[in-house]
């Protein structure tokens, strides 16, 4: 159960928690969920970090933990004290629990299928995980697409971006330094922009949910 | 003369203002000082911008921080866009802002925040065109996204709220994929590269294209393509686009549709260089002309369908921005430099419009079309702007994009592609309908009862003015200078066929070899 199996147990974990936090019925409990969600990540980076030997991975969790773990989390809670009763948040989704976790089940097919195709010598140990981070990111975007409140589709950028993040760890673990933090500095901000647009919405136009904003359809 | 140190000077300078001025407090600071700190910044912008963009059309090739960054003759024309199109709508935004306080639209802190964000807004273009690390590259293109938004979104009402979102959230979630395209593209190189740490870079990776995974980089393409398309606008990831155009105020929408769309083609063609050099440039011209082709077409009836004038413009430039993908799509050198002038041209064309669509609304106070008659009548000089403008974006000569399109056409021609020519031509139809029908009922027709004869402010006039100077040079006789270093920025594009090399003239050569093809099939008949 060490080395790649690992790397991959933890990544099928990935796929359950990251779930979880698109069938998350309140805010709150999606800002916990995802926190869980990037404890997970943080154990995939290090766990390639010990069977890959590359000290940039165990650097890159170290800044993923304080990020992802505790930062954005944090700051989601944050924005949702600051809505307060001026808009509701908590708007269940388009689609039910059901459809939902189907939709999943043929992302996560699918994705399998795709990554069964690639040739790369540092992907071979870790196709699967490698499938998990492609459907994780997809997930995300699923996430976007079926909720109603745009509170919860900040969740679906931050399932985007770990995906993104777990693919660039598994695909190039020597990778400098400087890349890692580009990327997480750029969803730091990003989650901070969302979530203050978020509170402007809740403040000036006294909604969030996604169906009130359609009139500049066409 | 160091060129890394002016192109650092040129990074700089934006975001040291943009720091200045989100350090005043906004409602003790009079809006002077903010406008003073925004022009000063914008004039280096101009003077280190165009000197660098000279320097390399000299031959320079310019690198900065250990290879961070990069201005070959590609970038130098993308950023001696921002270097012209960011200080004229820079200028023309302080007598747009003023009229927005006195009409008590922007408040102290949105004035300051204006400011700010504008600042950023024109540093992240300059660091998406002069980054050489792809990741870089990557971040700086959402960093675009991200300072935007709140410009966006500057007059916080429902409606601009609801645009600012739309657009954070369709292009966060699009560039996402760019940055897969960017990471498989890096995980390739850095397996076939001795040293992974060279594998950020472009111009590293460049020579080692041919050596990395096919199916992988055409994943990649495909990615970077969806990712930083939608940042382009182009059709489907467009839908962002409409909305954040028209509620942006109207120098922002200038700057957006002018530069910000090209900057993200200009990534687009730095991964179908990378795509073609490794399969071949079937694959991408293929994406290319399918995304192009579905922009246009769907565009051009919407560019005709709204009656909002701001909604048109944009409708229009992602019409503009598919043509360009058409021309990348058709490839060979009459195709590469037909896209390429035509960034130039569209976006200063779309940036003059979108700033007399600017005068249109400080006057009338409306964004419908059906409402705004008789603009020659009522503001003179903007009504001669807002004809030329609109004769120039519909492709009449003696303007840019007249040169543009008929070098399109040549291309699709020469290509053998005369389906798509056709089109294309269609579609063009649509659009010329669409902006003689706007001469015809807003620039002309009976003026709205009461309405004084008054123009906009002078300075509000002054850089439309010379928008439009350009437009018409451009569309007379490209300047020697520009012309070749467009070539050369072809050449780069090609750098992939050995049959093209840098020093070619490829205009020439391929116009030669067009009239060649027609004098031989004549000779057969």
């Amino acid at each position: 159960m060490f080395g790649y199996p690992l790397v991959n147990v933890l990544g099928a974990c990935l796929i359950i928690t990251s779930m979880l936090v698109v069938l998350a019925r309140t805010g709150r409990a999606a800002a916990w969920l995802y926190s869980l969600q990037s404890l997970v990540l943080v154990a995939v980076l290090a766990s390639l970090g010990a069977v890959t030997g590359s000290t940039e991975l165990f650097t890159w969790s170290a800044t993923a933990f304080a990020t992802k773990v505790v930062l954005v989390p944090a700051i989601l809670l944050f924005t949702l004290k600051k809505i307060g009763d001026e808009a509701r948040t908590d708007l269940p989704p388009k689609l039910n629990p059901m459809k939902s976790v189907a939709l999943v089940a043929v992302e996560v097919f699918v994705c399998f299928v795709a990554v069964s195709g690639i040739d790369l010598p540092t992907a071979a140990e870790v196709r699967p995980t490698l499938a998990v981070s492609l459907a994780h990111f997809f997930i995300g975007l699923t996430c976007i697409v079926i909720q109603r409140s745009i509170f919860k589709q900040i969740f679906g950028y931050c399932l985007m971006e770990n995906g993104s993040h777990v693919t660039l760890a598994l695909l190039a673990p020597q990778a400098p330094e400087l890349v890692e933090i580009g990327v997480a500095t750029d969803a730091i901000f990003a989650v901070i922009i969302l979530a203050v647009l978020v509170w402007r919405m809740a403040r000036y136009a006294r909604t969030l949910d996604a169906d009130d904003l359609c009139e500049l359809k066409g | 003369m160091d060129y890394s140190i002016l192109l650092i000077c040129l990074l700089g300078c934006p975001v040291v203002a943009a720091i200045a001025m989100a350090l005043l407090p906004a409602k003790a600071t009079p809006r002077g000082l903010f406008e003073a700190i925004h022009v000063l910044s914008l004039a280096v912008v101009a003077v280190s911008g165009l000197w660098l963009v000279a320097s390399v059309f000299a031959g320079s090739d310019i690198f900065a921080l250990g290879g961070w960054f990069h201005l070959d003759g590609l970038g130098a024309l993308f950023l001696g866009l921002i270097a012209v199109i960011a200080p004229a709508t820079g200028l023309y935004s302080l007598p747009y802002v003023a009229h927005d306080v006195a009409d008590g639209k922007l408040g102290p802190s949105q004035v300051k925040q204006y400011y700010v964000f504008f600042s950023l807004f024109v540093f992240s273009m300059i660091l998406a065109v002069t980054s050489n690390n792809i990741i870089m590259m990557w971040v700086s293109v959402e960093a675009t996204t991200l300072s935007t938004v709140f410009l966006v979104g500057v007059y916080r009402t429902k409606l601009a709220l609801e645009a600012a979102w739309k657009y954070v959230i369709v292009c966060t979630a699009g560039v996402a994929f760019g940055l897969f395209g960017t990471l498989l593209v890096y995980a390739n190189a850095a397996d076939v590269m001795a040293d992974a740490h060279q594998a950020v870079f472009w111009t590293s990776i460049l020579p080692m294209a041919p050596a990395l995974d096919h199916s992988l980089t055409m994943i990649a393409f495909v990615f970077a393509a969806i990712g930083f398309g939608t940042k382009a606008g182009l059709f489907p990831m467009h839908t962002w686009l409409p909305d954040a155009h028209s509620e942006a105020p109207s120098p922002v929408s200038a700057l957006l549709s002018g530069v910000l769309l090209k900057c993200a083609l200009l990534i687009v063609l730095r991964f179908y260089i990378l795509a073609a050099a490794n399969v071949g440039a079937g694959f991408p011209q293929l994406v290319m002309v399918i995304l192009g082709v579905l922009s246009v077409g769907y565009a051009a009836f919407e560019v005709y369908r709204q009656r909002d004038i701001k909604r048109k413009l944009a409708y229009s430039s992602c019409e503009n921005v598919g043509l360009i993908a058409v021309c990348f799509g058709i490839g060979g050198p009459l195709g590469i430099i037909a896209g390429l002038v035509h960034c130039i041209a569209h976006g200063l064309t779309k940036a003059l419009m979108f700033c007399v669509a600017g005068n249109v609304m400080m006057k009338y106070h409306t964004r419908d079309l059906e409402k705004i008659k008789g603009i020659l009548a009522v503001a003179p000089v903007t009504g001669v702007l807002f004809v030329a403008g609109c004769l120039a974006l519909a492709g009449f000569p003696p303007f840019a994009m007249f040169v543009s399109e008929m070098a399109m056409i040549l291309a699709g021609i020469a290509a053998d592609a005369l389906w798509l020519v056709a089109l294309v031509l269609v579609a063009l139809v649509v659009v010329i309908m669409a902006l003689v029908t706007m001469i015809t009922g807003s620039a002309l027709g009976r003026a709205p009862e009461g309405m004084a004869r008054k123009d906009v402010p002078a300075l509000a006039l002054v850089p439309e003015c010379v928008l439009l100077a350009l437009v018409v040079l451009l569309g007379v006789a490209l300047p020697g200078p520009l012309f070749g270093s467009i070539e050369r920025a072809g050449a780069i594009v090609m750098s992939y066929e050995d049959e093209y090399p840098a020093s070619e003239n490829l205009f020439e050569g391929a116009l030669a070899a067009l009239a060649g093809d027609e004098v031989e099939e004549e000779v057969s008949e």
